[in-house]
């Protein structure tokens, strides 16, 4: 076995393409064009250290960068930083930076700027961030291009947090000074490091970008110009594309059947790509606080009543796996052994009879984010009346169900969260016991406390050897799907469609967020 | 004198009501479960308590009811309507922004189902008993009890669809950049389907509400008399039946005009039309509690505000009404 | 109230009133028997989505999105409409013949600061308020009657409080007092009587009103969704009406025919109760 190595270079991989465009395009100056993109909701801005919604990404991924970018696998890529080291403990990581690298406004971008973005602006605006940022010690400047880190202890997933939606740089010296990150006048014009700078912004009709000529990658972005237009309407979205008028629809902005329609217009792609990052997992919350959710076998027996397949075909028309646990496959460490998720409603009905279960209705909370979910909700009351379980739909919009998540008050909730390429980032927070805190919707809700998987969960982040990593997590995923504090649904694909003149939109693993900067156009 | 005193106490009447009006908005609101942050939050993906304190001190929302609603009515009567933290823009912006689609729409449906629907109402009456009443009038009954979206998705689906005739989402076509006269056909094609569902409802009942009204005044005597003393039947009913059949209509199409800001949701929603009946929506959605209050005040200040003209159009048609 | 009595009389005669009653109480009858005459549980997925209607022997509507039987959800549905229909207009009745008897009985500044509150209901649109209303008490069956009630009622107000104005200073009404009679029985049994009659008419035309109110509301989502209802169901064919235009067709025809009917009845009981057309032609 190698001795572990000291340095990681990273690199573009030498080779025909220049960042994922090949020389020959370069050489024949495919240049120009612009790109029309739906953008829906409106975002309500699109300054990405405050805001971190789907669509305010999608734009402002073109306009901030990170210190590192992913791809496909979620191995780490030089973006704003070249190379990195990391020490044998593990405590101290230093960061190399990209030289002659310009903000939007000219003025050049430093070391100086890397720690305030992380260790003052995104401290007090980025709750994401801050919450990676725990195992900090100190970040400092050692020279104008190099950034040294300091771990309290080691921390296996830290080469993951650095992606431009999760930790993007920000102006110092525009921000520095400012009594209040949230809400400052430079939020209207957002200066990043990125492809595409900020033009113009058209309240409920488009927002405009225009390619960085200085950007810090030579040649690229090839395309002029990037359009974001505002269509509340799914209808009005799919018949905008067909017709011309949009040429990229992103995942979740188009409904599904509509995506099987426009798939077979001639020179049009649909690709599930793009979410490998973001590797969303959904589920059904079982509040594990109340009877009869307290007892595993009454969750088991609900996680077998449900049709998953059934679920995949007629509300998510096939984009969608039945997945085999809490992680979602592609997340690292995810095992590929563990059996799909099950329907068996004979073992169910016995699991039941086993508990005692007498019929007590329970209340169901969909999600309030369009038909899918709804529809979903309703296969599942289906589902369960068929084992014998009650279930009664609980109305809720947006604001109602954050309300009844954050305070507990339901028996089971639909909700799907992103998982972030690593099970310390982004899944640990729904099982362990110290996650347990009303507030948010998004931590371990169900009220699951196992101390055999808290202890695993945290020998896994403090880690660094991925084979033991890997031994760790997927005992904790036997262990969890054994116990089924909730039960999961499905990875969910969120299919983008776009033209065939469009080419190379989706490049890495967080798809049209920073994929447009090595598109062009034929 | 009279009609200006008149019109003062309406207006002090009519102030009163929409101070009251908000208030009882503003805490009615704010019953609803959750609130602007929560919602920020959950399409955040990922929030902690810190990020929602900072969001709640920023809204304002950390402050006692007490002085929230204080603030609230202080900025009221200065028709300042407040700051929509979710949009980052001044509500009465985000309004005045809508504001012409809304009009556009419901003033043309408003224009429109008046003239056709009295004009349809009086043939109707002026023919009763034969089969152009009983057309008119089971037409009229027929799109009066349908269900306003169903007739806009019915409209969508014949017209846009399936015969491809007009456009059924939106309010111009997205992305074609075009201006002056190009725009303003673009425009127009999107506004038939909408308007002519709207208007058809309304249509049907000035239609109906006409044909009673004139068919009762002619039974009057005053009628009788004139006819007895030789006017000619077009002159009746010009100047004499279809005067004082217009009362109800009056009032029904002063109802309609206060309506005609924030009455069209259902509308606007199926057509996609960007006007305020959606805004109103979304903002309840989004428990935008400004933009909600902001666009509940202004529809209920129109409200008021026909109502007013309304008591005073009534005293044009019938003299005989005393303020 | 016989057959030959003089508002059956009236009311026969006006041949759209007939027809009215004759689809009301088909509807009625659907709505009562319902679970026993449609074949499937409206929310059972026993077919394949987006069948069209006639080719599946026992499907006469076809299905939808999940397979379900449209038919039965038709069925269903006049259920749920009936029963939110009937229920706020009786609650709309009270508030409203309540509030209206003591302004139009007592008059004075009980009457002036009752019509003022009346106007604040008023002034904001009704279809607005009860959107409101119905999102802070999340949807229910029981949060959508009362927000209907709520947005009815004022109209009901208006109208018993200027009949009893009127009638108020009728003699009959003079007599009773003078015989000392105590106030609740004089509103009671003597002036509520004679109003009746257009608080009648104006109930049935509330009642289609209420139809129409909730089914918009099903409609934006806003429904019970644990109840199979018409505006619901026309709601959930508007993604999909490329593909399956008969989801909103036959719940919405359901929806025009039943308030079609109920504002015929209206029609027919105002001719029916209304003296004044003894004898003369329309």
């Amino acid at each position: 076995m190698k001795r572990r190595n000291l340095l990681q270079l990273g690199g573009a991989t030498a080779g025909l393409t220049l960042a994922g465009i090949p020389l020959e395009l370069l050489a024949a100056g495919k240049k120009g064009g612009v790109i029309n993109v739906a953008l829906q909701p409106e975002p309500p801005s699109i300054m990405i250290g405050t805001i971190q919604n789907g669509p305010a990404l999608l734009v402002g991924g073109n306009i901030y960068e990170g210190l590192l970018s992913y791809d496909e696998q979620l191995a780490p890529q030089p973006s704003l930083a070249t190379a990195w080291t990391v020490s044998p403990d593990g405590l101290t990581y230093v960061f190399k930076l990209k030289p002659n690298v310009r903000w939007h406004d000219g003025k050049p971008f430093t070391a100086a700027d890397v720690v305030f973005s992380i260790d003052v602006f995104l401290r007090k605006t980025h709750a994401r961030a801050r919450s990676n940022m725990a195992v900090v010690q100190s970040i400092r400047e050692v020279d104008p291009l190099t950034v040294e880190f300091k771990l309290k202890q080691p921390f296996g997933p830290f080469l993951g947090i650095f992606p431009a939606n999760g930790m993007p740089m920000v102006p110092k010296h525009i921000y520095e000074g400012a009594a209040d990150f949230l809400k400052h006048p430079a939020h209207a014009t957002p200066i990043g490091t990125g492809p595409f700078k900020f033009k113009e912004w058209a309240r409920a009709s488009y927002i405009q970008l225009v390619r960085n000529d200085d950007y810090h990658v030579k040649d690229a972005p090839l395309v002029d110009s990037l359009y974001f237009h505002v269509i509340p309407d799914a209808a009005s979205r799919a018949n905008a594309f067909e017709s011309g008028k949009i040429d990229v629809l992103p995942g979740g902005s188009v409904e599904y059947f509509d995506v099987a329609r426009l798939a077979k217009l001639p020179g049009v792609v649909v690709t599930t790509k793009g979410w490998e990052m973001f590797a969303p997992l959904s589920w059904i919350v079982i509040n594990n606080r109340k009877a009869p959710m307290d007892n595993v076998k009454f969750r088991q027996a609900l996680s077998l009543a449900l049709d998953r397949e059934a679920m995949r075909k007629v509300a998510w028309y096939g984009y969608a796996e039945v997945p085999n646990g809490p992680f979602n496959r592609h997340l690292k460490y995810a095992r590929a052994d563990l059996p799909k998720l099950a329907r068996d409603k004979d073992k169910a009905k016995q699991l039941l009879a086993d508990v005692g279960y007498k019929g007590e209705p329970l209340r169901l909370l969909p999600l309030p984010y369009g038909e899918t979910w709804q529809r979903l909700a309703e296969i599942t009351r289906q589902n369960l009346a068929e084992v014998g379980i009650k279930v009664e739909l609980a109305p809720t919009d947006v604001a109602g169900w954050n309300q009844r998540l954050n305070e507990w008050d339901f028996d089971l909730a639909f909700n799907f969260l992103y998982q972030h390429g690593d099970a310390a980032l982004g899944v640990a927070r729904n099982y362990t016991t110290s996650n347990i805190e009303k507030g948010s919707p998004f931590n371990n809700v169900e009220g699951y406390s196992n101390p055999k998987v808290d202890a695993l969960f945290d020998q896994g982040q403090k880690e660094l050897d991925p084979a033991k990593r890997q031994a760790i997590y997927f005992e904790v995923q036997k262990l969890l799907v054994d116990e089924m504090p909730v039960a999961w649904l499905h990875e969910l694909n969120f299919p983008t469609v776009y033209r065939a003149r469009v080419n190379n939109p989706i490049n890495s693993g967080v798809g049209l967020n920073d994929g447009f900067a090595k598109a062009w156009l034929a | 004198m009279k009609r200006t005193q008149f019109m003062v106490k309406r207006v002090l009447q009519g102030l009163i009501a929409i101070l009251l009006i908000a208030t009882v908005n503003f805490m009615l609101v704010r019953a609803a479960p959750g609130d602007p942050v929560s919602v920020m939050a959950g399409e955040a993906g990922a929030s902690d308590a810190q990020f929602v304190a900072q969001l709640r001190a920023q809204f304002g929302l950390d402050k006692p009811i007490t002085t929230q609603l204080a603030t609230y009515l202080g900025k009221v009567v200065q028709l300042d309507l407040g700051y929509s933290y979710r949009q980052q823009q001044p509500v009465l912006k985000l309004i005045l922004d809508r504001l012409p689609a809304t009009l556009l729409l419901t003033g043309s449906a408003f224009v429109l189902s008046l003239i056709f629907g009295i004009t349809l109402g009086a043939l109707s009456a002026r023919k009763a008993g034969t089969w152009v009443d009983s057309a008119i009038s089971l037409v009229a009954l027929v799109f009066y009890a349908t269900p306003l979206y169903w007739l806009a998705l019915m409209a969508v689906l014949v017209f846009t669809v399936q015969l491809d005739w007009l456009p059924g989402f939106g309010f111009s076509t997205v992305g074609s950049g075009a201006t002056g006269l190009a725009l303003a056909w673009d425009i127009a094609q999107h506004l038939v389907l909408p308007v002519l569902t709207l208007a058809l409802f309304y249509m049907a009942v000035y239609a109906r509400m006409t044909r009673a009204a004139m068919l009762e005044v002619a039974q009057m005597d005053f009628v009788k008399t004139a006819r007895a003393k030789g006017v000619k039947p077009g002159r009746i009913l010009r100047a004499h039946v279809l005067r004082n059949a217009l009362l109800p209509v009056v009032t029904l199409a002063g109802i309609q005009a206060g309506g005609l800001i924030g009455g069209a949701v259902l509308t606007e929603t199926v057509f996609a039309w960007p006007g305020l009946g959606r805004l109103m929506f979304d903002a309840l959605l989004q428990r935008d509690y400004s933009l909600l209050l902001g666009t509940f005040l202004v529809t209920a200040a129109m409200a008021v505000l026909f109502n007013l003209i309304t008591d005073l159009v009534y005293t044009l048609v019938d003299p005989r009404i005393e303020l | 109230m016989t057959l030959k009595s003089p508002f059956m009389r009236r009311y026969m005669r006006n041949k759209g009133a007939v027809a009215g009653t004759v689809v009301l109480l088909l509807v009625a009858f659907i709505a009562v028997f319902g679970p026993w005459i449609a074949t499937n549980d409206p929310w059972g997925m026993v077919q394949q989505p987006f069948l069209r209607p006639w080719t599946e022997p026992g499907f006469a509507m076809g299905t939808d999105t999940l397979g379900r039987d449209i038919l039965s959800g038709v069925i269903y549905g006049a259920r749920i409409s009936l029963l939110i229909g009937l229920v706020s207009t009786v609650v709309a009745l009270l508030i409203g013949v309540t509030l209206g008897a003591i302004a139009g009985y007592f008059g004075g500044w009980i009457d002036a600061a009752l019509m003022r509150f009346t106007e604040i209901f008023q002034a904001v649109p009704s279809f607005a308020l009860a959107i409101v209303l119905v999102a802070i008490f999340q949807p229910s069956v029981g949060s959508i009657v009362a927000a209907i009630a709520i947005v009815s009622w004022p109209p009901v107000a208006r109208l018993v409080r200027s009949e009893f104005l009127t009638l108020r200073q009728r003699d009959f009404v003079q007599a009773a007092l003078l015989a000392g009679q105590s106030t609740p029985r004089i509103i009671l049994t003597q002036i509520l009587p004679n109003a009746m009659s257009p608080i009648i008419v104006m109930a049935s035309l509330m009642i289609a009103t209420a139809i129409l109110l909730e089914s918009s509301l099903s409609f934006l989502g806003l429904g019970d969704p644990n109840q199979m209802s018409w505006g619901y169901m026309v709601g959930s064919a508007r993604t999909v009406l490329r593909q399956a235009w008969w989801m909103a067709l036959f719940p919405g025809l359901a929806i025009v025919l039943t308030v079609l009917a109920l504002n015929l009845v209206g029609e027919g009981l105002n001719d029916g109760l209304n003296q004044r057309l003894d004898g003369r032609t329309k």
